[in-house]
């Protein structure tokens, strides 16, 4: 029945991959896009992180009190730059700090240090020059209220001190010591929420995208691939060889499935850089140790993954192929494939940002009916452990793909591969028509 | 079930049968070789053939239609015309466009499904024996392109692999097929960088590279220029008297037709109205070339 599989399937890769559009669409840009992106970022943050080490404000003292005189002490022993300004007036202190290139100005106003020394509230007046609207910029402008702040703490726990000599200013400041921990499958776990939340992100961010890319990608190439045989005119020649016609379908289905793959796989790694190139820079202590806590995916779960995840792929495809069908060119099949992609975005912002389950009755029985859900649920199993959902997905995905695959292979085996169109030219005529009589 | 077995030659010959029986059925069988004794192939040189293991079925003809109809819709694009294409000649569909041609070429290649009547392939039905007729037959589309990021070699090897796993045949068929399209060193480029003829080079050659019993060629020199017409027509003249081949084709040049078939018949509305060799319409019609039969025949004169 499968003489030939192999041929066509070569052909088809072959095809695909030879096309420039697919090329640098499904495979150079993916690859590329995300390490570019992860570069720009990592560019972005080296330089917020350099701005902040070399910060230079301008300081125009109209106190020249002792605390006023600590503030500046404190910042110069900080690495921040201070250009003092008093012999300027206002407006020219402005003036001047846009032109030189500073981060800002801070106001130390006349009583300053007075007000604080007898317990009375004084203010800081802070100037940050906007220059845009990048990540550096905010970075270097909340620098300066960060150590201003942490001058003010500094200040209130002298503060304290003096106050209560007897004391630990910190009981006074924060008498609630709070431990956080997480409870995982019914255990308790020494890990706090966010951090697990931060380290579980790329599964449960990643994976939901990463599927839906991998699904669009497919649906695409299958569409291209049966769509291109009519719009090059090979499909005659190629219904007339001595293979059967389920073969040309598999061909198709296992052609556009490997091309689906190299993309996705060009697509993970990209994502997966690019990913790093943030992880890189947060502390330490958020990498948390997912097999110690029992979150690893466990063999059965990767199996249950892998399976959801084939059965989804060969469905959509399946999908595709009947769809394209009634396409003329490889334009029209993607447009009459395109809407599908609400199938799978739909699922995946929901899986993403929501638990399924929790949402009302009829819009989770929407949810749950759109195959491409189903996947997306499985790849949770591994933190739930809940494999008997991920087995029911599998097997309404199975009933799902047998009936769309015998729809497909019915268009395909007979004339209607060549005369099917969708004619919605004659469809509207017909109408005002009948409008008419 | 029926098998008709091709020997070419005597020794080299049986492999070549083998091949080709291979292409020909898969189901149970019983064969028993006959080499041809020299007389016979001095008696007739053409017709290379040794037929067996025919039990009951009609082997006469390569095509057999009756009474098919195909409508489309409300356009009914077949209405019912009966012909017959014998084994080794060529036998040529000619008419205007929309006549019906290139649906009987559909039908016959198990393209389209007839709405009513019935269309053999030696013996075999185009509707029930659907894969048993594609081995049978090698079809040429009239508006055909190839693969265009394969290149001119790898298509011919992508079509070739599906009727021979042998390599050295495999060689051999693409050898074949880089002759008859003259294509050469061209073959190594990507199609989609060949010009219109140069693609139908390529088409012609691979609808004839792998000696089909029948060849189904819907307007074969379309788009070619006069000199490569001329050569397609003599590669197909070659094709028929040495390889064995049939050839079914329709063109509406019909200087082209009278040159190159034993029998034509001409079609209009999806009627055949007139059937014979040019030679005979001509002189039935008592006209001197086959445009001007037509003309009569569908009452223009």
């Amino acid at each position: 029945m499968f003489r030939g599989l192999s041929n066509v399937i070569i052909k088809e890769v072959k095809e695909l991959i030879r096309d420039p559009k697919i090329l640098l669409g499904i495979i150079l840009v993916p690859a590329l896009m995300f390490p570019i992106m992860g570069l720009a970022v990592q560019t972005a943050m080296q330089t917020a992180e350099e701005s902040m080490r070399s910060i230079s404000i301008a300081v125009m003292n109209l106190d020249n009190g002792p605390v006023a005189e600590n503030l500046t002490n404190f910042l110069t022993t900080l690495n921040v730059k201070i250009v003092e300004v008093n012999n300027l007036n206002f407006s020219e202190a402005v003036s001047y700090v846009q032109q030189s290139n500073l981060t800002g100005l801070v106001v130390i106003p006349f009583g300053f240090s007075y007000n604080i020394t007898e317990g009375l509230k004084t203010e800081l007046n802070v100037y940050t020059v906007f220059r845009g609207g990048g990540i550096a910029e905010s970075t270097s402008s909340s620098t300066i209220s960060v150590l201003l702040k942490t001058f003010e703490e500094g200040l209130v726990f002298q503060k304290v001190h003096e106050k209560f000599p007897e004391e630990d200013p910190e009981t006074i400041l924060n008498p609630i010591g709070m431990v956080e921990r997480t409870i995982i499958k019914g255990n308790s776990v020494n890990i706090h929420p966010s951090a697990l939340f931060g380290a579980m992100i790329s599964q449960s961010l990643g994976m939901p995208i990463g599927i839906m890319m991998l699904l669009i990608f497919a649906m695409q190439l299958a569409a291209t691939s049966v769509a291109s045989e009519k719009e090059e005119k090979t499909l005659e020649t190629l219904l007339t060889l001595p293979i059967s016609r389920f073969t040309i379908l598999a061909g198709k289905m296992t052609g556009s499935i490997i091309v689906a793959v190299v993309g996705a796989v060009a697509y993970i790694l990209g994502a997966i850089y690019y990913m790093s190139s943030f992880m890189g820079m947060m502390p330490a202590e958020i990498g948390v140790d997912l097999a110690a806590i029992g979150l690893a995916p466990t063999p059965i779960s990767l199996l249950l993954l892998g399976a959801s995840l084939f059965m989804s792929l060969i469905s959509a495809l399946a999908l595709a192929i009947s769809l394209s069908v009634f396409a003329e060119d490889v334009r029209g099949a993607q447009s009459l494939v395109g809407p599908l992609t609400m199938l799978f975005v739909f699922p995946m912002l929901f899986t993403m940002l929501t638990d399924i389950h929790a949402l009302p009755f009829p819009l989770m029985i929407v949810l749950l009916a759109i195959p491409f859900t189903h996947p997306m649920l499985a790849s949770n199993v591994a933190f739930t452990g809940d494999y008997l959902t991920a087995v029911i997905g599998i097997v309404y995905m199975a009933v799902f793909t047998i009936i769309v695959l015998y729809i497909a292979a019915r268009i395909f085996g007979t004339e209607k591969i060549l005369t099917a169109k969708l004619k919605f030219g004659k469809l509207r005529l017909r109408k005002r028509q009948k409008d008419q009589t | 079930m029926s098998y008709l077995i091709q020997v070419y030659g005597e020794t080299e010959g049986n492999k070549e049968a083998e091949e080709r029986f291979e292409h020909v059925g898969n189901g149970d069988y019983s064969l028993s070789f006959l080499s041809l004794n020299s007389a016979q192939r001095h008696a007739n040189k053409h017709v290379r053939s040794v037929l067996f293991a025919n039990r009951g079925l009609s082997m006469e003809f390569a095509v057999e239609a009756k009474n098919v109809v195909k409508d489309f819709g409300e356009i009914r694009a077949l209405d019912g015309p009966s012909f017959n294409v014998r084994q080794g000649e060529i036998y040529g569909l000619i008419g205007p466009n929309g006549a019906g041609k290139t649906t009987a070429l559909r039908v016959t290649s198990t393209l389209l499904l007839p709405t009513s009547g019935t269309v053999k392939v030696f013996g075999r039905d185009v509707v029930d024996e659907a894969l048993e007729v594609r081995r049978l037959i090698s079809y040429l589309p009239e508006e055909a392109g190839a693969y265009k990021n394969l290149s001119g070699h790898e298509y011919l090897e992508f079509m070739t692999k599906f009727t021979t796993r042998n390599k050295e045949n495999l060689k051999e068929t693409v050898a074949i097929a880089a002759k008859i399209s003259g294509l050469e060193e061209r073959l190594r480029d990507k199609v989609k960088t060949y010009s219109k003829g140069m693609k139908r080079r390529l088409l012609v050659a691979r609808a004839l590279m792998t000696k089909p019993k029948l060849a189904v060629l819907d307007e074969p020199t379309s788009g070619l220029d006069v000199l490569h017409s001329v050569h397609v027509r003599r590669i197909i003249k070659q094709y028929v008297e040495k390889q064995g081949v049939t050839v079914f084709l329709s063109s509406h040049n019909m200087l082209e037709v009278e040159h190159l078939c034993d029998r034509v018949a001409l079609i209009n509305k999806g009627k055949i109205v007139a059937e014979d060799s040019p030679a005979a319409l001509k002189k039935k019609a008592n006209v001197s070339n086959l445009e001007e039969v037509f003309a009569k025949v569908v009452g223009l004169v």
